[in-house]
């Protein structure tokens, strides 16, 4: 019984309590800040070639600084990640998911962007990779070379000023670069209830383009051209539509002339809540 | 003198009972029997060998353990083929029935008997009686697939201290164990205990990325009160925690240039950290009457009582797949490497960016790094956890009496009787082992948070608790209990009139089972929580055989049986994780069991040829898959499952001279399913219950080799055993997909022409031959014998035989517009290839084990 005693005190657990790992398994720890360039500043850089819908290579050594203020985490921005800073906002399209995970909402980064590719989708500014010879997403791998993630307590070089995620309202009329990639809020606006009457409907009753639902946006501050656009794989997609006019967040996205407005999660879809 | 009682007692502690039927005793050469210690206790220490048995999660890897000493064909294969997992004639585990003193020991809930939960009381576990399917025996209705009953009697264990040492490099790298027995005293006592551990850390598994823990103990009291009463208590357990390995596709091996690349584990803070680790511990009690009631009758009686536990972690995840053997990280998923026609992906960037990912080892094992910092990422903004580690929780509360009497009418002539009643509650239950940084995730069904809202009762797991927020330890997912209750009565006759030994013997039980549910499914409100309905169930069987001795060394035995036997609980509902629904159609297994067999044994010379045929019609089996077609994880129920199982099995051994024999075996075997299947599946998703046809016609058994041949040579002399044998292995098949042969995914596959299915072939392992070797010695000191064993395994290091596997359960295309848009099912291929890419395990490469005991 002594034995059986001790070999109970000697075998001890090999699967134990695991610590929590220390640093940011996420990116490029190595980049440190060079050369300041502002979202607004880029897109003017780029504008004709956004507006062309063509897209060319980075190669100056500019460093963006900015806040993540939309992505998959409500699975409705598919493999896009959306960032802001003080002066505007822009698409960055990134092959990979749970992106949300990694860079929630709020999340500060420094981008280098030097050897990243920028241009225009349907006159949307997106930073991404080649893809069929074409702008598309990046490699996740490529991703994470240019990405600092910046967090509390960093060194003064690394830490910038708050950014905060501000909503401004939307406005029609207002261009891609003023308005795009910023997180805008529309009120008053009724939602179409074509086919079966819920934000995105995989049922056959509504049309599909790339799996989304295009649901025209009217009232309001939609003005005439604005349609929330909803993934079939949302997790917000079955939402049923009011009747009654509404008020919805979301990021504002341009695609040749029509603002598209992606809510993120379902409490962007205010009436839900 | 004394050195030859204690070889003796050595030689018959370690020799299974004989149980020959025709067999003289004197006709056993007693050079066999007496150097069998040394090949006995290797024999065992492989038999054991717990990788083999039945501790993977993934495939149903448990061997039966066949050992009757009458045929040289099964009392040597559990040694000789162990190692590729070999199963008896193909069959499950299930339709092997193992005793302890004569109260069955199998799981009540799916039948099988793990050997690894008594693993490591070795020197406990010795003293079994082994039968093939049609030898009678005293304490059971025999199995199609044999049976074996333990005697853990303190008065049959050896008296004496043992020690006993081993190092081996497989997935344990030390074991030490220690017994002592008393022997029976003048006062009636007996006293017998052991405790084992076993032992390997992340440095020195075989198996990278495995651990190996595990303690193992017995103690056995008997008590001869007089010459009719003897009672004895046994008590015994193997409290275990280890590290599991996974199978892997050939890609995955290839750019791993590994045999045995296991994607279970990664690296956490630089430290190795398996996400496979199961824990398990089944204290057992066994107290047994035996009563004399005279010379020629006795009554045994046991009372059996499990309160086993049983868990195992996985990683789970409520977004992008992050295990590192995902399809879509390999480089075939970016590049289509099979030449096929078709709107496939030729993205050469790509696939070698994936090949270049994979050279680093971090990428192809799971980044805990990354997972942690995705959970504290979304604390931050009070999210759900998307990472943690589930324990799955199978636990087991089983009471089992038998009682047995056995009249021995004449000298000839024996005549027993015997009950089993039986009570088990099986408790299935997971929890979150470890959310990984995280702080929280609800309590919901993820697979329906889109078509519901995420507080929609739709989408709880528990409408009872509501949004439930759940923290480490808290059950969620589902929690149910299943209930089964056995009473199984037996009798056998068996009878020597001039040439013929017969034996008839028949059984007849009942069943009745239940689900408890502990949660409300959102999907089920009113058909979850609380007691299903009971299912009864009757059944029986009758078997039969002769032994007809010729003459002259010369026997024919013949057996036929049927048998009736009721679905095991493990079958017995459609979906026992979110509702109390039976499956439909469920009913009795019918099996009929025959045999032929031919023997000729003379003093140099041993022969058995034996031919069998079985056929079981409405067999019932269950499965649970994600389902590509459906974009939904399913639950699927096979009924009226028919199935043959028939071949020829030789063992042969020759003494060549005094010292050296020569044992050849050989099977050649079929074990397929003989027509297509009905299935009724339902969806995870929208709780809705379909049937349809699966085209399994022709499948075939898998994780066995099918085709085995074995040559060996024995070589004994003075204290040395050397032992060479070289094994050769073919037709392995891996577990076929159900999911891959559904009559609607087939014609989703473009599968369906002109009326005919083109079904996809079974995948196959490979065979190969393997060269095992084994020396041994007995020395004395302080004139007491030490043991010296070694073995050695795959001498010419063939990593490249395939011990297991199975198909994956996914599709090569991926469905755009499900069934339920109403539109017609289209589809888009895929460029990884599903049906080229099933996961294998392999047999290890050269391995060793190094034996040293010591009795004093």
């Amino acid at each position: 019984m002594a034995l059986l005693a001790g070999a109970f005190v000697f075998v001890s657990c090999q699967d134990g309590d695991w610590d929590v790992p220390e640093g940011i398994p996420y990116g490029n720890n190595s980049l440190e800040a060079g050369t300041p360039v502002t979202i607004a500043e880029l897109q003017s850089k780029y504008a004709n070639v956004i507006s062309s819908d063509n897209y060319k290579q980075i190669t100056d050594d500019l460093w963006l600084r900015c806040v993540v203020n939309g992505n998959d985490y409500g699975d409705n921005l598919y493999k896009q990640l959306s960032v802001q800073d003080e002066t505007g906002g822009i698409i960055i399209g990134i092959n990979g998911s749970d992106q949300g995970a990694f860079m929630p909402v709020g999340q500060k980064l420094l981008i280098s962007l030097k050897d990243l590719y920028i241009g225009g989708y349907g006159n949307q500014a997106q930073i991404g990779g080649l893809y069929n010879g074409g702008l598309g997403r990046m490699e996740i791998s490529e991703w994470k070379k240019h990405v600092r993630l910046i967090m509390d307590g960093m060194s003064e070089a690394l830490a910038f000023g708050t950014i905060k995620v501000d909503t401004i309202d939307f406005d029609a009329n207002k261009t891609m670069a003023q308005q795009a990639g910023r997180v805008v809020r529309l009120s008053g606006v009724t939602i179409s209830r074509d086919g079966t009457p819920i934000i995105a409907p995989d049922d056959g009753s509504v049309s599909l383009v790339s799996n989304c639902v295009n649901r025209t946006l009217s009232g309001g501050n939609a003005g005439s051209k604005c349609v929330l656009r909803t993934s079939t794989y949302a997790a917000f997609k079955g939402v049923a539509i009011p009747t009654t006019p509404v008020e919805l967040y979301g990021i504002a996205t341009i695609y040749r002339g029509t603002w598209q407005i992606l809510a993120r999660t379902q409490s962007d879809l205010t009436w839900t809540k | 003198m004394k050195k030859k009682q204690l070889l003796l007692v050595f030689a018959f502690m370690v020799t299974p009972q004989i149980h020959a039927q025709f067999y003289d005793a004197a006709e056993v050469d007693s050079l066999s029997v007496a150097g069998g210690n040394l090949q006995t206790d290797g024999a065992d220490e492989f038999t054991f060998t717990e990788s083999q048995l039945g501790e993977n999660d993934d495939v149903t890897s448990d061997v039966i353990h066949v050992g009757s000493s009458s045929n040289i064909y099964t009392s040597q294969i559990g040694w000789a083929w162990s190692s590729m997992w070999f199963k008896f004639r193909a069959l499950d585990n299930a339709y092997n029935d193992v005793y302890m003193n004569g109260v069955q020991v199998n799981n009540p809930e799916n039948g099988r008997f793990t050997y690894s939960t008594i693993g490591g009381m070795n020197d406990a576990t010795r003293n079994r009686d082994d039968v093939s399917p049609f030898e009678s025996n005293s304490y059971s209705f025999n199995s199609m697939g044999g049976s074996s009953n333990y005697d853990f009697r303190a008065s049959s264990m050896p008296a004496g201290h043992k020690v006993t040492l081993s190092g081996a490099n497989r997935n344990y790298t030390l074991r030490g164990m220690y017994s002592y027995g008393t022997g029976l005293s003048k006062d009636g006592w007996a006293f017998f205990g052991t405790v084992g551990y076993r032992w390997a850390n992340m440095r020195t598994a075989a198996i990278k990325g495995t651990f190996y823990n595990s303690l193992a103990y017995f103690l056995s009291a008997q008590k001869v009160i007089n010459d009719q009463h003897s009672l004895n208590l046994a008590v015994w357990g193997s409290p275990t925690e280890r590290a599991t390995a996974g199978a892997s596709t050939d890609e995955a091996n290839w750019l791993a240039n590994s045999y045995q690349y296991n994607p279970y584990w990664g690296y956490q803070g630089g430290k190795k950290r398996a996400s496979r680790v199961v824990n398990t511990f089944e204290p057992s009690v066994l107290l047994t009457w035996d009563y004399k009631i005279k010379d020629e009758m006795k009554l045994t009686t046991s009372a059996f009582f499990k309160c086993a536990k049983y868990s195992s972690t996985r990683l789970n995840y409520n977004g992008t797949n992050p295990h590192p053997d995902y399809w879509k990280r390999f480089p075939s998923y970016n590049y289509d490497v099979w030449g096929r026609e078709g709107d496939y992906n030729y993205d050469n960037a790509a696939f070698w960016l994936a090949y270049d990912n994979w050279q680093d080892e971090s990428y192809r094992q799971i980044n805990f790094d990354e997972l942690y910092f995705a959970n504290t990422q979304l604390n931050k903004i009070g999210a759900d956890a998307i990472y943690w580690i589930e324990a799955r929780h199978n636990n087991h509360l089983v009471t089992n009496l038998a009682s047995t009497y056995e009249w021995n009418i004449k000298k000839d002539a024996k005549w027993r009787v015997g009950m089993q009643i039986l009570s088990n509650r099986g408790s299935h239950y997971k929890t979150i082992d470890d959310l990984l940084g995280g702080e929280f995730f609800h309590n919901t069904n993820t697979y329906l948070v889109g078509d519901y809202t995420e507080t929609a009762s739709e989408a709880m797991y528990d409408v009872n608790h509501g949004y439930q927020k759940l923290i480490e330890g808290d059950r969620y997912g589902y929690d149910y209990d299943l209930w089964n209750q056995d009473v199984k009565l037996w009798t056998g006759f068996s009878i020597d009139r001039d040439i013929l030994h017969s034996f008839v013997t028949a059984k007849m039980g009942g069943r009745r089972m239940w689900r408890e549910g502990f949660m409300r499914n959102g999907l089920f409100q009113d058909n979850s929580y609380g007691k299903s309905g009971k299912a009864h169930f009757l059944d029986g069987g009758l078997k039969m055989g002769s032994t007809i001795n010729l003459g002259k060394g010369h026997a024919v035995t013949v057996g036929i049986g049927y048998e009736l036997r009721a679905p095991n609980a493990s079958v017995a509902f459609m979906c026992p994780e979110m509702n109390n629904d039976y499956a439909q159609d469920l009913d009795n297994e019918k099996v009929l069991t025959t045999e032929l067999g031919y023997a000729l044994a003379t003093k140099w010379f041993r022969l058995n040829l034996t031919g069998y045929y079985y056929k079981i019609n409405d067999a019932n089996e269950w499965q649970q898959f994600y389902n590509d077609d459906i974009n939904s994880f399913s639950y699927n129920s096979l009924t009226g499952v028919n199935r043959e199982y028939y071949g020829v099995e030789l063992g042969l051994r020759v003494q060549l001279t005094t010292n050296l024999n020569l044992v050849a075996l050989g099977t050649y075997s079929e074990a397929k399913y003989i027509d297509d299947t009905q299935v009724n599946w339902m969806s995870s998703t929208t709780g809705e219950l379909h049937q349809e046809l699966c085209h399994n016609k022709g499948m075939r058994q898998s994780g066995t080799p099918l085709a085995a041949a074995s040559l060996g040579l024995n070589y004994r002399i003075k204290r040395w055993y050397l032992n060479l044998a070289g094994n050769y292995y073919d037709r392995i098949y891996l577990s076929y997909s159900t999911n891959m042969r559904y009559e609607k995914n087939l014609q989703n596959a473009g599968r369906y022409h002109a009326g005919e299915y083109d079904v996809p072939a079974q995948a196959k392992g490979n065979g190969g031959f393997m060269l095992d070797a084994s020396i041994g010695r007995q020395f004395y000191v302080a004139h007491h014998p030490l043991s010296v064993n070694l073995q050695l395994c795959n001498l010419t290091n063939r990593r490249n035989i395939t011990t297991g596997g199975y198909e994956q359960s996914r599709s090569n295309y991926s469905v755009t517009e499900t069934e339920n848009s109403g539109t017609e099912v289209t589809t888009k291929p895929r460029t990884y290839n599903f049906e080229k890419n099933a996961k294998k395990f392999y047999a290890q490469g050269f391995n060793f084990l190094l034996n040293l005991n010591y009795r004093f």
